[in-house]
């Protein structure tokens, strides 16, 4: 039965990821197409340099044009424009994204994938920090309120809610990096680690105290949000039939809250952190940027600024398959925690 | 009405719920008792505060609700002055337990049935896992479900299985007194029949003294010996299912609406009989007896007075001042 | 649906939401942002900031990145902030066929910091002379310019002391300055901080402040009678300035920040509205048709939603390079995934009313069924998503704008905040520029968050009653 489910799920996310790499594909087409033509003829250019110098004008021509067939046949830019598109696709799910232009990997290599597979971890390593943390206060708080629902403090933290709730994440960063780092001057105001990156213990020291600003930051804002929708969820259950029953059947408290309750309501909670973990994926392009944290949004930016168009290719490909991943990933998760979904249906 | 084969007594009790519209006088000094053994059928229409003064039994009422008034004497020690916790460990479901109505919602959809019966034998009795497993099992036969819906999610059971489950859980810890509330509304005439007969059966097999809430008199004339009427939050009739149902003696306006309303299938039916109006708005109830906007022999001194309870032969008791001048 | 009913659905509304006091706060903060779009040009010093943005003459006369002038409140040196000042005595002097004006503008000077410049403005006609002094608290008179204007038709003036007038005021300053500091170069020199600083030892280098009521005159000679020279107003530079301060390009921020509140409006309004009753409408077919219809409705919303929208966006904008309608279209071409889950799980228990079923056995047709019946339940739900969604739409477009892929055209808070990120405000602690664009993102953000807030609060009441 759940078998089943997951399956479906993950087919249908493959699905909609090979359709959406094939759309990207046909509506950038052009814009690849010109990186990639200007990058043969930079290729010709640097052939024609190491060659032997005793050729004619008329057959260094010759050379250069049958370069340029050769390389455009390659590339199959010779071919109708809809091949173009599918072979282009076809490249990207196998991983293979080119290179850059102008973007090095730390290790000064230019192959797009290897820039990106290594900013990657960085980016996942401060957002689930960060989502970590509000979870776990979120539930500190939300329980509390959904317990003393409609009191003091659940409407004051309300209210806390609603005014961080149009606050763009970056431009808080804006301020703690204006107030922590130039005014108070406590915390680095970027950077994954000092430059030189110390070893052993201290590099790991390093990277929280660099990470100390842009994941208090996230948490400001983003923990009202989730001890908001957790004191919804759990206020909900509480109301619900079946708590009434609990208690009336003589089960402590402490047991029906955390037991009953919090587990009907783990499927919502744990699909409410996994999506803020997955716009954060998406989402926080300017965060990183602010942040200069090297991670796939700052790429983005960088990609972006430097009209690297393979890297902004590349990238976002990988972006959108974490997202359609996450999402999959989500569905599964939520699928094994409720057993309505997990078993199925009547007998 | 001292008995001390009273298993059940309730004095004079009051529950208000305070809520932002004002005081609802949901209860309003209700007494009866139950013996040992007995049926107590307890009907009225929906509002009418069945639920809300079975709850009072529990002390589960939820806010904004309150007891304000009234003694609650379970084998003879009042039980509002105890405490939650004295409450939750030794008369819930010891001493009371509850079958509730409408068995879709009252299992928690993530644990299996197994869970949450061990759960909560395990709360209350010091037994060996086996022990209490046993003692589960016998009792999901003793209601004719088999030994797997231990491992099984409520919601892969049909709602009369769930009912069952419901019943069985009710009664495992063996409590004097068990309540039903309206256990078979929501079922299908089918399943109703059987969840009735399965009541009775155990009942005369474990000897058990019953509340029975129903709105429907039919069931209520099946499974119970007595009959209690509420009205607006008020009792307005006791008596046997005999003296009610009879047709010779007195018998309160409500009652007697009640039962032209129920159809039967053995006579013509000319018209549907039914009771003019709504029933009234608990914050700010009728003067005197609540029932007088709806009654048709409604008298001058209705309007004014409230009536009491009064004995009009043993064992039958009737507020309504018609019937204490007749 | 009646008109009746929509009336008095909406007073049951108003009803419950006047109870609920953060919503009532929403509301009125909403009506401040509205009545501020209406009266933007009697609040703010410079009106047609938002289509003279990147304008640079419009911005000329203010100072480059000056705080705002409220500084002076928590500071013990109190700067001089800018200041227009259009009123002057007038006099005339007829000699033959010439004319001599003169016009005086007053100034009371009680800072200890003066102003960066003081600019004369002024409208000629003809080939006027135009000459400049001013008169100093302490009773001394500075030649500071003599302008002739060449001849034409009419042509704007504009004379600059801080630019105009170095030699002069240095001139000036040398007289009462100790010999040793005079080698200070005459480049570097500040003409008004020598003007108005009492005249004595150290005029040049350290100045103290002469307070006290200035005079600037400007004589102006006539030749012709044809020639003239009106609408003129002096307009000083102060180190402080309007109620935001200044950028790097001069431009007065709380003009700025003012005229992005009409666009976030907008932009928020319109996105919210268009993406919320797509998303409604797309999730009540999809559950009332059913089937296989239903299916594919849902695969398609999918495939919408498995879209990282940010990225997307970026990527969209960087190509196409949008105006702010187009980039309206997009977001909500994007934004309409929200709604439709919920509206569909509701859209699936309407139908399963039996008054539905009664609807089609009478043989309403489907699009009836749908807009009569299925529509109006969720106008409530609806409402409350635009309140909500309005705060997200306003910070995608100022992410874009930040990272310079917005419409230059206009002014968005987004705008502002890419220019002071790249005009080095985080680094060079100029948080006047910073703080407010983004305030007033998360003011607007805090805004619809209350209405939408209450709405929804009382769309799902979380205390039973019985």
């Amino acid at each position: 039965m759940y078998w089943k489910y997951c399956i479906k799920r993950i087919i249908y996310g493959l699905a909609i990821f090979i359709v959406l790499i094939f759309i990207y594909s046909a509506l950038f087409n052009t814009t690849m197409e010109s990186t990639l033509r200007s990058q043969i003829e930079e290729e010709i250019h640097a052939e024609t340099m190491r060659l032997d110098t005793r050729m004619t004008p008329e057959e260094l021509t010759r050379y250069i044009n049958e370069r340029r067939e050769f390389k455009q046949h390659l590339y199959h830019l010779d071919k109708p424009i809809w091949k173009r598109i599918v072979w282009r696709a076809l490249n990207v799910l196998s991983l293979n994204f080119g290179k850059a232009t102008i973007i090095r990997s730390s290790a000064g290599e230019s192959d797009v994938w290897t820039i990106i597979a290594e900013c990657l971890p960085r980016t996942v390593l401060l957002f689930t920090t960060a989502i970590f943390i509000n979870i776990i206060l979120g539930l500190w708080l939300g329980i509390k309120k959904a317990q003393k629902a409609g009191e003091l403090l659940d409407k004051t933290t309300s209210i806390g809610t609603m005014i961080v709730y149009g606050m763009p994440s970056w431009w808080l960063g804006m301020l703690v990096i204006m107030f922590f780092a130039y005014t108070i001057r406590i915390f680095p105001s970027g950077g994954l680690h000092s430059i030189p990156p110390p070893t052993g213990l201290a590099y790991y020291t390093d990277l929280f105290y660099h990470m100390t600003l842009p994941v208090l930051t996230l948490v400001i804002i983003g923990f009202w949000g989730s001890a908001f929708l957790i004191r919804n969820i759990v206020l909900s259950i509480l109301q619900e039939d079946y708590i009434m029953a609990a208690r009336t059947r003589g089960i402590p408290e402490r047991k029906v809250l955390y037991g009953h309750a919090m587990r009907t309501a783990a499927p919502p909670i744990v699909t409410m952190a996994l999506l803020s973990l997955l716009a954060s994926v998406g989402g926080n392009i300017i965060f990183e940027g602010i942040f200069s944290w090297p991670g796939l949004g700052n790429l983005y930016w960088i990609s972006i600024e430097q009209n690297d168009i393979p890297v902004l290719m590349g990238n976002l490909f990988v972006t959108t398959a974490l997202y359609i991943g996450g999402l999959v990933i989500l569905d599964l998760i939520y699928g094994f925690l409720d057993p309505r979904i997990k078993v199925g249906g009547k007998q | 009405m001292a008995d001390t084969n009273d298993i059940l007594k309730v004095e004079n009790l009051k529950i208000n719920f305070f809520t932002r519209k004002g005081k609802v006088y949901a209860v309003d000094d209700v007494s009866f008792s139950l013996k040992k053994g007995e049926t107590l059928g307890l009907v009225g229409e929906s509002g009418c505060g069945k639920t809300t003064t079975v709850l009072g039994l529990m002390k589960m009422i939820p806010p904004p609700g309150k007891i304000t008034g009234g003694r609650i004497l379970i084998k003879g020690e009042d039980i509002i002055p105890l405490s939650e916790d004295e409450m939750r460990e030794k008369i819930r479901w010891e001493k009371i337990s509850m079958v509730f109505q409408g068995a879709m919602n009252c299992l928690t959809p993530v644990y299996t049935i197994g869970k949450q019966m061990m759960e909560t034998v395990q709360e209350h009795k010091e037994m060996e896992y086996l022990q209490a497993k046993k003692r589960i099992i016998n009792y999901l036969n003793l209601v004719g479900l088999p030994e797997d819906i231990i491992r099984r999610y409520p919601h892969e059971l049909s709602g009369g299985m769930k009912q069952r489950v419901v019943i069985a859980t009710a009664l495992f810890l063996e409590p004097e007194i068990v309540i039903c509330d309206e256990p078979t509304t929501a079922l299908d005439v089918v399943v109703q029949a059987q969840i009735i007969n399965l009541i009775k059966r155990l009942k005369k097999k474990l000897g058990l003294s019953v509340i029975f809430i129903t709105h429907d008199l039919a069931t209520e004339a099946e499974v119970a010996d007595r009959l209690l009427v509420m009205y607006a939050g008020k009792l307005v009739e006791i008596g046997t299912n005999e003296q009610i149902y009879g047709k010779r003696g007195p018998i309160h306006p409500y009652t007697e609406k009640l039962l032209k309303a129920t159809p039967r299938l053995h006579e013509k039916v000319e018209e549907l009989s039914f009771i003019p109006g709504t029933p009234p708005d608990l914050v700010d109830p009728p003067s005197g007896c609540r029932f007088h906007p709806r009654c048709l022999e409604v008298m001058e001194k209705c309007k004014k007075d409230i009536p009491s309870l009064i004995e009009v032969e043993p064992g039958h008791w009737i507020a309504c001042w018609r019937n204490t001048n007749d | 649906m009646k008109w009746i009913d929509i009336k008095a659905g909406f007073k049951d509304f108003w009803n419950e939401f006047k109870n609920v006091k953060f919503g009532l706060f929403g509301l009125i903060l909403l009506f401040i942002f509205i009545l501020a779009v209406f009266l933007n040009p009697y609040i703010v010093p410079f009106p047609e900031a938002s289509s003279r943005w990147r304008d640079i003459t419009y911005w000329e006369d203010n100072p480059v990145s000056a705080p705002p002038v409220w500084v002076n409140w928590f500071s013990s040196t109190k700067r001089a902030p800018s200041l227009i000042i259009r009123e002057h005595t007038f006099s005339e002097e007829k000699m033959r066929k010439m004319k001599l004006t003169r016009t005086i503008f007053e100034y009371e000077y009680s800072y200890d910091l003066p102003p960066l410049d003081v600019i004369f403005h002024g409208y000629a006609k003809g080939s006027p002379v135009i000459m400049l002094n001013i008169e100093r608290p302490d009773g001394r008179i500075v030649e500071l310019v003599r302008r002739p204007i060449s001849k034409s038709d009419g042509k704007i003036v504009r004379i600059s002391i801080a630019k105009d007038t170095r030699i002069e005021s240095y001139n000036f300053g040398a007289k009462y300055e100790s010999p040793e500091q005079n080698r200070i170069i005459r480049e570097m020199v500040k003409p008004t901080s020598i003007l108005f600083s009492e005249a004595k030892e150290g005029i040049l280098v350290h100045p103290t402040p002469l307070k006290g009521a200035y005079k600037i005159i400007a004589e102006i000679i006539l030749p012709s009678e044809t020639d003239v020279v009106e609408d003129v107003y002096l307009s000083l530079s102060g180190s402080v300035s309007g109620w935001l301060g200044t950028d790097n390009s001069k431009r007065d921020i709380w003009s700025g920040v003012v005229a992005g509140v009409k666009w976030a409006l907008l932009i928020g309004l319109l996105t919210a509205f268009t993406a919320v009753s797509i998303g409604v409408i797309y999730g009540v077919m999809s559950a009332y048709l059913g089937g296989w219809r239903d299916s594919l409705m849902q695969r398609i919303f999918e495939l919408f939603v498995g879209i990282p929208l940010l990225p997307v966006l970026i990527v969209m904008s960087a190509i196409f390079k949008p105006s702010i309608w187009i980039l309206i279209i997009m977001m909500s071409c994007f934004f309409w995934v929200g709604p439709v889950k919920t509206v569909r799980s509701m859209g699936l228990q309407i139908k399963e009313e039996t008054y539905i079923e009664a609807a089609r056995a009478l043989g309403s047709s489907s699009s009836r069924i749908i807009f009569k019946h299925m529509v109006p339940l969720l106008i409530p739900y609806s409402f409350a998503s635009m309140a909500l969604y309005v705060p997200s739409a306003i910070v995608y477009e100022a992410s874009i704008s930040l990272l310079g892929l917005g419409d230059s055209t206009i002014v968005t808070w987004g705008q502002i905040l890419h220019d002071a990120l790249t005009g080095g405000a985080v680094i060079n602690g100029l948080w006047w520029w910073v703080i407010p664009p983004g305030l007033f993102i998360a003011l607007m953000g805090m805004t619809f968050a209350f209405i939408g807030f209450a709405m929804d609060k009382i769309l799902h009441p979380k205390l039973r009653t019985r």
